[in-house]
C-alpha cells in the first residue's frame, strides 16, 4: 500500500486550531463558518419558539372544545405563527446555515465569493424576527402561513403587515444568499473538481440557489401587493373593487410550491454524504442523484397549482396533476439511489446515520401521500384536512428536519473540534423517530376521515385520534431537548476528536476541527472521487490525512470510529 | 437487486426477485383492505369512485412502502459493519440498467395513475340530467342553502341541505366576505367559495341519512364552528314533505312578528347562527355575544346607558353593529343593508322587524319586553 501516493496540496504546516469565543458570533462577521454557526444558533432559537407553539396547538386538540387558546383568532394566531416560524425562520435558515458553512470548505476555498454580502443576508433574518414576532403586540396575523385574501387584507389585524413586512427582509435575505452560492460553486472550485466532482451536498445548494433566485421574486411581489391592498387602499386581492382572490394564490404557490424543494434539496444533498461515508461506500448512481435535484428544481416550477385544486377552475386541474405526478419520478430515483447506497456497505450505526436512516424511512411515507395528493378525484377529499397536515409534516420534519439532526451529528465535530454525545444521540433518534410517527400517521386517517385543519374546535367523533396524537406530540418535543442538552454538553466536555473523525473523502474532512482562518493552508488537491470508498487509493489519502492532522492522542475506546485498515 | 449478492449456489436469482415481489404485491394488497376503515361512511355515486381510486392508490403505495422499508431493514441487517470490521464496503457506483429500471417502473406507475385519476374525475364532475340546483352561500361562520321556487316566485332558505337518494345536485355557491370551501366528507365533494365568484360542484346522494357539512378554508375565529348538515330523504315524496311546508310558511307567513321572526331566524336566511348562540335555535356559535337572555340585558344595562327604548337599541345594533359592540368582542358582524336588495347583506326592513320583535321576547319571564307599534315606527325611518 505504501507504493499509492496520496496528493494533498497545500501547506504541511501546522496551525493550531482556532478557538472562537462567544463574543465572535454576535457581532458582524464575513468569516463563513462564523455566519454559518450565526444561521444555525439562530434557526435553532426559532425551531424552540415554532415547537412551544406546536405544543400549544397540540394542548389545544386535547379536546373538541376551544380550552387553551382565549378565542379562535388567537388559536389562528398560533397556527399562522407556528407555520411562518418553522418555514421561513428555521429551516430555510437553518439550511443556509449548512451551506454557508460547508461549501467553501467542500469546494476547498478560503470563503464565499462575496464575503460581506454573506453576512449582509444573514443580519436580515434577526430584525424580520423580531418584526414577526412584535406583530402580537398590535394584533397578530390570523391568516394562516399562507394568508389568503381577503382573510388576509379585509380581516386579518395589523400583525398581517409586519408578518408582510417581514417575509420580505426574509425573501432578500434568501435571494442574495442564493447568489452567492451560484457564483461561489460557479467560480471557486478547485483544480481538478469539474461540476461532477463536486460533492452533492454541493450539488444540492447550486440547486435550491437556482430555485431562490428564480422563485423569491414572485413572493416578494405578492407581499408587496399585500401590503398595499392593506395599507394604501389598493384591491388587487380585492373583487368587490375589482381584484381577484386567486391572484394571490397563484403568485404565492409559484413561490411557495419550489419553496418545499427550498426546504428539503440540501436536506437530500446532507443524506447522500452521511449515508456514503456512514456505509463506508460510493453513493449508488452519483450522476442520477445530481440531476435528479436538477430535474425536481425545473419541475418543481411546474407544479404550483396542486395547493389549488378546489378554488382552480376545473379544466385547469389535470394539467397540474399531470407535472405532479411526474415529480415523484425524480424523487424516487434517489430514494432507491440511496438504498443502493446502503446495498455493500459496511454500515456504521452512528446518531447521524440513525437519523439519514430514520429520514428513508419516513420520507417515503411523504412521498407515497404526496403522489396521492396528486391526484385530482383523491385530493379533492382530503384536501385542506389533517392528511395535508400529515403529509408536508411527513415530507418536512421526517424530510428536512431528520436530515437537519443527521447534519448536525454528522458535522458538529467538524464546527466544534468535538463530538456530539454518541449515546444521547441514539437515545434522541429512538425517542424522535417513534413519537414523529405516532404524531403525524394518525394524522392522515384523521384528515381521511373528514377532518379539516387549521380549526381550534372539531366534531367530537375526533376525539380519540387526536388525543393520540397530542400525546406523542409532546414526547416528540421533549425529545428536542435531549439534542439541545447534548450539543451544551458536547461543546462543554465532548470528546476531542482530529481532523477527520469518519473518515470522509470530501474537503471539509481534510483541514483541522474547527478549520483555521482562511480555511486551509496552501491549495488542497481534492481527492480524485469525492465518494471512492473501498479502493487503496481511498485508504491512502485518508492515512496521509491522518499523518497531517494527527487526530488527539486518547481515543476513546467506544468511538465506533474504523481505525485505519492495514494497521 | 436483492438477489444479485444475496443468492446462493442452490437458488437463481430469477426466482428470489419474483418472490420477493410476490410477497410485495401480496402486502400491497392487504394493506388497501384497510380502506373502508381509515374512510368515513360514503354516501354518493362520486364517493363510490373515489374510494376504489384510492384502494388502488393504497395497493400500489402500500407495496412500495414495504420495499422500501424491506430495502432498509434488509440492508440494516445484512450490510451493517461487524464488531471490528474496519473495512469498507465494495467500490460500486452505480448499475445503468438497474437505475433505468427504477426510473422506467414509477414513470409507467404514475402514468397509470394521472389515466385512472383523469377518467374518474371526467365521470364525477360531468353534468348530469335532472340536476336539482342548489344555492348555498358561506358567510364567516355559517353556511346557508337556498331552493328557487318559481311557480310562485319565492327562494326557501334553510340552514339545513335537503336532498334526495339519487337525485343529482349542482350547488352553486358564494361568500360575501372571504375564502370558504364546502367540504362533506360523507360525499367526498370539496369546492372552494370565492368572493366575486359563483363557484359549482356536482354530486348525486345514494344513501339515506344525516352527514356533516364543513368549512375547509380558513375563514377566520369562527372556522371550526362554522359546521351544518345535509339531511339525504329516502326518497322524492319524503323530500316534498319537507320543502312543500317551507313554501307553505313563506305563502302564509304569520301576521305575528315574534313568531315571524322565528321562522325568519330559524330558516338560516341570515348568518346569524354562525357567531352566536341562542338554544331556542340551536345556535351554537361564540364569535359573537350570546343571545340567550338577550332582552334583559338590554333591559337591564343597556337602557339606562343609551337612553334608548330596547327596541330602538335592538334595531340599530342589527343596522349598525359597529356602533353597538359588546365590551369584549370585535367588529365581525356583516353590516346589513336596509334598502338596496341588490347587496350581498341586503336585509329588507320586514325581517329586521321580525328578527327583533322575536329577540325582544329573549327575557327569562318569556314576556316581550318591547313597545312593537314603536318598533313599527322606528322602522319606517329605514324605508
Amino acid at each position: 500500500m505504501a507504493s499509492i501516493t496520496a496528493p494533498l496540496g497545500g501547506e504541511a504546516r501546522a496551525i493550531p486550531a482556532p478557538s472562537p469565543r462567544i463574543a465572535d458570533y454576535l457581532r458582524w462577521s464575513v468569516d463563513h463558518k462564523i455566519i454559518g454557526v450565526q444561521y444555525m444558533a439562530t434557526s435553532l432559537f426559532f425551531f424552540v419558539i415554532g415547537g412551544a407553539l406546536a405544543m400549544l396547538i397540540r394542548l389545544e386538540l386535547l379536546t373538541p372544545a376551544l380550552d387553551v387558546a382565549a378565542s379562535g383568532t388567537q388559536y389562528n394566531a398560533i397556527m399562522t405563527m407556528h407555520g411562518t416560524v418553522m418555514i421561513f425562520l428555521w429551516i430555510i435558515p437553518m439550511m443556509a446555515g449548512f451551506g454557508n458553512y460547508l461549501v467553501p470548505l467542500m469546494l476547498g476555498a478560503k470563503d464565499m465569493a462575496f464575503p460581506w454580502l454573506n453576512a449582509f443576508a444573514f443580519w436580515l433574518i434577526p430584525p424580520a424576527g423580531v418584526l414577526l414576532l412584535a406583530g402580537w403586540l398590535i394584533g397578530p396575523a390570523e391568516a394562516g402561513w399562507t394568508s389568503y385574501p381577503t382573510l388576509s387584507t379585509n380581516f386579518s389585524p395589523d400583525g398581517q403587515t409586519l408578518w408582510a413586512m417581514s417575509l420580505h427582509l426574509l425573501g432578500i435575505s434568501s435571494i442574495l444568499g442564493a447568489i452567492n452560492f451560484i457564483v461561489t460553486i460557479r467560480n471557486m472550485r478547485p483544480e481538478g473538481m469539474g461540476y461532477w466532482q463536486m460533492p452533492l451536498f454541493v450539488w444540492a445548494v447550486l440547486a435550491t440557489a437556482i430555485i431562490q433566485v428564480l422563485a423569491t421574486p414572485f413572493l416578494t411581489g405578492g407581499l408587496t401587493l399585500l401590503i398595499l391592498d392593506r395599507v394604501a387602499g389598493t384591491s388587487f386581492f380585492d373583487p368587490s373593487n375589482g381584484g381577484d382572490v386567486l391572484l394571490w394564490q397563484n403568485v404565492f404557490w409559484f413561490y411557495s410550491h419550489p419553496a418545499v424543494y427550498i426546504m428539503i434539496l440540501p436536506g437530500f444533498g446532507m443524506a447522500s454524504e452521511v449515508l456514503a461515508v456512514h456505509s463506508r461506500k460510493s453513493v449508488f448512481g452519483y450522476r442520477a442523484i445530481a440531476l435528479s435535484s436538477m430535474a425536481i428544481a425545473l419541475v418543481g416550477f411546474t407544479v404550483w397549482a396542486h395547493h389549488m385544486f378546489t378554488s382552480l377552475q376545473p379544466e385547469l386541474r389535470i394539467p397540474f396533476m399531470i407535472t405532479s405526478m411526474i415529480i415523484a419520478v425524480p424523487t424516487g430515483i434517489k430514494i432507491f439511489s440511496w438504498l443502493g447506497t446502503l446495498w455493500g456497505g459496511k454500515i456504521r450505526f452512528t446518531a447521524a446515520m440513525l437519523f439519514s436512516l430514520g429520514f428513508l424511512s419516513m420520507f417515503v411515507i411523504g412521498g407515497i401521500g404526496g403522489v396521492m395528493l396528486a391526484s385530482v378525484p383523491v385530493n379533492i377529499h382530503v384536501h385542506d384536512t389533517y392528511f395535508v397536515v400529515s403529509h408536508f409534516h411527513f415530507v418536512l420534519y421526517g424530510g428536512s428536519v431528520f436530515l437537519i439532526f443527521s447534519g448536525l451529528y454528522h458535522w458538529f465535530p467538524k464546527i466544534t473540534g468535538r463530538r456530539l454525545d454518541e449515546g444521547l444521540g441514539k437515545l434522541h433518534f429512538w425517542v424522535t423517530y417513534f413519537s414523529f410517527f405516532f404524531t403525524f400517521f394518525p394524522q392522515h386517517i384523521a384528515g381521511l376521515q373528514g377532518m379539516p385543519r387549521r380549526i381550534a374546535v372539531y366534531d367530537p367523533t375526533y376525539t380519540n385520534i387526536n388525543r393520540l396524537i397530542s400525546f406523542a406530540a409532546f414526547v416528540l418535543g421533549i425529545a428536542t431537548f435531549i439534542l439541545l442538552y447534548n450539543i451544551v454538553r458536547s461543546l462543554l466536555v465532548g470528546e476531542r476528536v482530529g481532523a477527520n473523525p469518519w473518515r470522509g473523502l470530501t474537503m471539509e474532512w481534510a483541514t483541522t476541527s474547527p478549520p483555521p482562518a482562511y480555511n486551509f493552508v496552501g491549495d488542497p488537491i481534492p481527492f480524485e472521487d469525492p465518494y471512492g470508498y473501498g479502493t487503496e487509493e481511498a485508504q491512502a489519502y485518508l492515512d496521509a490525512l491522518d499523518r497531517r492532522f494527527p487526530p488527539p492522542a486518547p481515543q476513546s475506546a467506544a468511538a465506533p470510529l474504523p481505525e485505519p485498515a492495514g494497521d | 437487486m436483492n438477489a444479485e449478492r444475496s443468492n446462493t449456489s442452490s437458488s437463481s436469482p430469477v426466482l428470489w426477485i419474483i418472490a420477493a415481489f410476490a410477497l410485495l404485491i401480496l402486502g400491497g394488497l392487504i394493506i388497501a383492505e384497510a380502506t373502508p376503515l381509515v374512510l368515513p361512511p360514503q354516501a354518493s355515486a362520486e364517493g363510490q369512485q373515489v374510494d376504489n381510486l384510492f384502494k388502488i392508490m393504497l395497493a400500489i403505495g402500500g407495496a412500495i412502502f414495504l420495499l422500501v422499508q424491506g430495502g432498509l431493514v434488509f440492508s440494516a441487517i445484512r450490510f451493517r459493519a461487524r464488531q471490528g470490521d474496519r473495512s469498507d464496503g465494495v467500490a460500486m457506483h452505480g448499475n445503468p440498467t438497474l437505475e433505468l429500471v427504477w426510473t422506467a417502473i414509477p414513470a409507467v406507475i404514475v402514468l397509470f395513475l394521472t389515466i385512472i385519476s383523469f377518467q374518474v374525475w371526467v365521470s364525477i364532475t360531468s353534468a348530469k340530467d335532472n340536476e336539482m340546483v342548489v344555492r348555498a352561500t358561506g358567510a364567516r361562520f355559517n353556511w346557508s342553502f337556498s331552493y328557487e321556487v318559481p311557480e310562485h316566485d319565492l327562494t326557501v332558505n334553510s340552514s339545513v341541505l335537503h336532498t334526495y337518494v339519487n337525485q343529482p345536485i349542482r350547488m352553486e355557491m358564494q361568500s360575501p366576505d372571504v375564502n370558504h370551501s364546502f367540504y362533506i366528507p360523507a360525499m367526498r365533494i370539496k369546492q372552494d367559495l370565492l368572493p366575486g365568484r359563483v363557484t359549482e360542484v356536482r354530486f348525486t346522494p345514494t344513501v339515506a341519512g344525516e352527514y356533516p357539512v364543513y368549512c375547509a378554508e380558513l375563514c377566520g375565529s369562527g372556522h371550526g364552528d362554522m359546521r351544518a348538515r345535509i339531511v339525504v330523504h329516502p326518497d322524492e315524496a319524503t323530500f316534498l314533505a319537507w320543502f312543500d311546508d317551507e313554501v307553505d310558511v313563506l305563502l302564509n307567513p304569520p301576521e305575528d312578528p315574534v313568531a315571524r321572526g322565528f321562522q325568519v331566524l330559524s330558516s338560516g336566511a341570515y348568518p346569524c347562527a354562525g357567531c352566536h348562540t341562542l338554544d331556542e335555535l340551536g345556535w351554537t356559535g361564540v364569535t359573537g355575544p350570546n343571545q340567550n337572555g338577550v332582552a334583559d340585558r338590554v333591559v337591564n344595562t343597556r337602557v339606562g346607558a343609551t337612553g334608548q327604548p330596547p327596541e330602538e337599541y335592538l334595531l340599530r345594533s342589527l343596522y349598525h353593529p359597529g356602533e353597538y359592540l359588546v365590551p369584549g368582542f370585535g367588529n365581525l358582524m356583516p353590516q346589513f343593508q336596509p334598502d338596496d336588495s341588490g347587496a350581498p347583506n341586503y336585509m329588507p326592513v320586514d325581517d329586521a322587524v321580525a328578527i327583533v320583535a322575536y329577540l325582544c321576547t329573549q327575557s327569562a319571564s318569556g314576556e316581550n319586553v318591547c313597545d312593537l307599534e314603536n318598533l313599527q315606527n322606528l322602522a319606517s325611518q329605514y324605508n
